[in-house]
């Protein structure tokens, strides 16, 4: 063969260097990929969904009570050891504790998702634009010097105690104080990202503060929110538990983990079951979400995006 | 006596930058007095600390100043002024960051990064002419519109540094404040953005004030040099009067740095460190006084004559 044939010319081109051969890069299913990426966390994923789901469905169908104990009188139904019938077997009341639980369950998350939403909305917003403002800064470290060292049980019980149990009650006197805390983390989370050369640059450009923090600072703290929430969520869990436990929590009228813990409690020695399958389904709840959140705020965080 | 012709586009008088810590006062910049012409190319020259960043972003408003002025166009800029005169300054003075690394925001498409002046000023008519305006600026720095889906970490520096430079460019700034742009980069990208540069200046009859530490590189790139020392502005020349008579023992031995490629020069070279210490400092206060026309030496009246002796030397070595 000749040189003809197996030769070409080529011109030169000057944007072959420009071109970037990787794959297209989308955060989101970075996200995506990272998070399922892990066998650990899809298990958890599954158990928190499955749970969550049922603690919303199971209650529509079972109409369960706590204030109902028509079988009271009725001997043979109580304490029924779990079996086919009764998944969960039957309690003091003669009541099924697979209702009951799914029941409680329902209300402690509603409460524990709605004290989240609260705290971190709150929370974010007010840190940002703390962690932004001098003059914010100073009044707000008083208030927060204040605040945070008054025990947040403490706050919570007084305010159950002045206001009466309820959902809502409990929601505010969770949310009330909490806010602050991870408003002041967020405060610090800004305060390192604030002055870096990209927000200056972007200053220079004539944004105003409030793009900058939406768009500069914001997504890079969705990873830290992310930890954040996944703290939060078992830790209302639990303050409902506990709160519950000590009388000061959600009314009889509605069933929570907590007051089937406290009610059971009874029974430890006796029939452990009724205490104990409470007590790991919250267990289960926790540990799960806390598992996916963490998780989660892994795989939002860019630097875990690099192969 | 040239210079007199040329309009001043930003002058800056007894410019003074103190920071606070714990009510500790640091005096940053002390007394800065230096003009800025229109079209050129002014050189702040020191070493790191020296005050020269603070300097330029004094001028952006990103640095409160403390005492002095500075005047740009006939208005003064520093210390408070009206929303609308911030705006104006903002759209005519553009910034080019030292670090490409950091100084673009990781989180947003290339698209974002360079379109963010247009959408802060609303410099565009629809989303269309947006695009072509990202597109054209784009493709003056020399990437492609392709590019405009991708993020920052995925360039190398030398590309983020044209990023940085189109979302710059793309305001029609001018005058543009040159952070050291070429001082994170690859030696053999320097040319490529020095020459981009250029390329703009000549385009859009832009002024540059070009922070720096390497002479070697402001040697080729400015026309005026001032040296800066200590937040002290020691001596201002036109660049070729600078590295041939350089009058301040400080400007002296900053040259002298100056790496030469040739090691006989190199191993003969006796090396100069300047320490004020070891100055004879009597007699009064110095200040910046204009020995030759265009060239200013920071003085007091002894050294002036000292100065003065130097130099006609020179000259007559010269001729």
């Amino acid at each position: 063969m000749t040189d003809q044939e197996l030769f070409s010319f080529k011109r030169l081109d000057d944007t072959a260097s420009e071109h970037i051969s990787s794959p297209k890069y989308s955060y989101w299913r970075s996200v995506f990929r990272k998070f399922f990426s892990s066998k650990v966390a899809i298990l958890m994923l599954i158990l928190a969904t499955a749970v969550v789901l049922m603690a919303f469905i199971q209650p529509m169908f079972s109409h369960y009570d706590p204030m109902d104990a028509e079988s009271i009188n009725d001997i043979t139904k109580r304490f029924i050891r779990p079996n086919a019938e009764y998944w969960f077997g039957t309690d003091d009341v003669g009541n099924s504790l697979f209702d009951a639980v799914w029941a409680g369950t329902k209300n402690s998350l509603i409460v524990s998702f709605s004290a989240t939403a609260i705290t971190q909305i709150l929370g974010v917003v007010i840190g940002m634009f703390w962690g932004f403002s001098k003059r914010f800064d100073a009044i707000m470290i008083q208030i927060y010097n204040v605040i945070a060292n008054i025990p947040m049980t403490l706050v919570a019980m007084i305010l159950m105690y002045a206001l009466g149990s309820g959902m809502i009650q409990l929601i505010f006197a969770l949310s009330v104080t909490s806010w602050i805390s991870t408003a002041y983390f967020i405060r610090v989370q800004v305060m390192i990202i604030r002055d870096r050369e990209y927000n200056l640059a972007s200053r220079c450009l004539g944004t105003s503060t409030t793009k900058i923090i939406t768009h500069n600072i914001f997504p890079y703290l969705i990873s830290v929110i992310m930890t954040s929430i996944s703290r939060d969520v078992p830790s209302f869990i639990s303050y409902e538990v506990f709160l519950s436990y000590i009388g000061v929590g959600l009314s009889k009228a509605y069933p929570s983990l907590g007051q089937l813990i406290q009610k059971y409690s009874a029974y430890m020695t006796s029939t452990p079951y009724v205490f104990w399958i409470p007590v790991i389904v919250s267990a289960f709840i926790s540990v799960s979400l806390y598992i996916v959140g963490q998780t989660l705020a892994d795989a939002s965080d860019p630097r875990t995006h690099m192969v | 006596m040239e210079n007199d012709k040329k309009e001043v586009l930003l002058s800056v008088k007894n410019l003074e930058i103190t920071f606070f810590n714990n009510k500790k006062a640091f005096r940053a910049v002390k007394n800065a007095n230096f003009e800025i012409y229109k079209g050129e190319t002014f050189a702040l020259v020191g070493e790191s600390g020296s005050g020269k960043t603070t300097i330029g972003r004094a001028i952006i408003r990103l640095n409160p100043t403390s005492a002095g002025e500075i005047i740009y166009k006939g208005k003064k800029i520093n210390g408070k002024i009206s929303k609308e005169e911030e705006r104006e300054i903002v759209r005519n003075i553009q910034m080019i960051f030292q670090d490409p690394a950091a100084s673009l925001n990781e989180r947003a498409t290339i698209d974002y990064c360079v379109s963010e002046g247009l959408y802060n000023f609303h410099l565009y008519d629809n989303e269309e002419d947006r695009e072509r305006k990202v597109d054209m600026a784009l493709e003056s720095v020399g990437l492609l519109p392709e590019h405009k889906s991708r993020y920052p970490h995925e360039f190398s520096g030398g590309q983020r540094q044209r990023i940085g430079i189109a979302r710059a460019m793309i305001m029609k700034p001018e005058f543009i404040i040159a952070d050291e742009p070429i001082s994170a980069l690859d030696v053999s990208i320097r040319a490529q953005v020095l020459n981009l540069m250029n390329k703009f200046k000549e385009e859009q009859g832009l002024t540059y004030m070009f922070i720096a530490h390497d002479l070697s590189v402001v040697r080729y790139f400015s026309d005026r040099i001032a040296v800066i020392h200590k937040g002290r502005i020691v001596e201002i020349a036109p660049t070729n009067v600078l590295f041939k008579y350089p009058l301040h023992p400080y400007t002296h031995s900053l040259l002298q740095a100056v790496p030469m490629p040739d090691p006989r020069i190199e191993k003969a070279k006796e090396l100069v460190i300047y320490d004020e210490s070891t100055r004879d400092l009597s007699g009064e206060k110095p200040i910046l006084q204009e020995i030759r026309p265009g060239h200013f030496v920071f003085a007091n009246d002894r050294e002036m004559r000292e100065y003065e002796e130097t130099l006609r030397r020179w000259e007559k070595e010269e001729q």
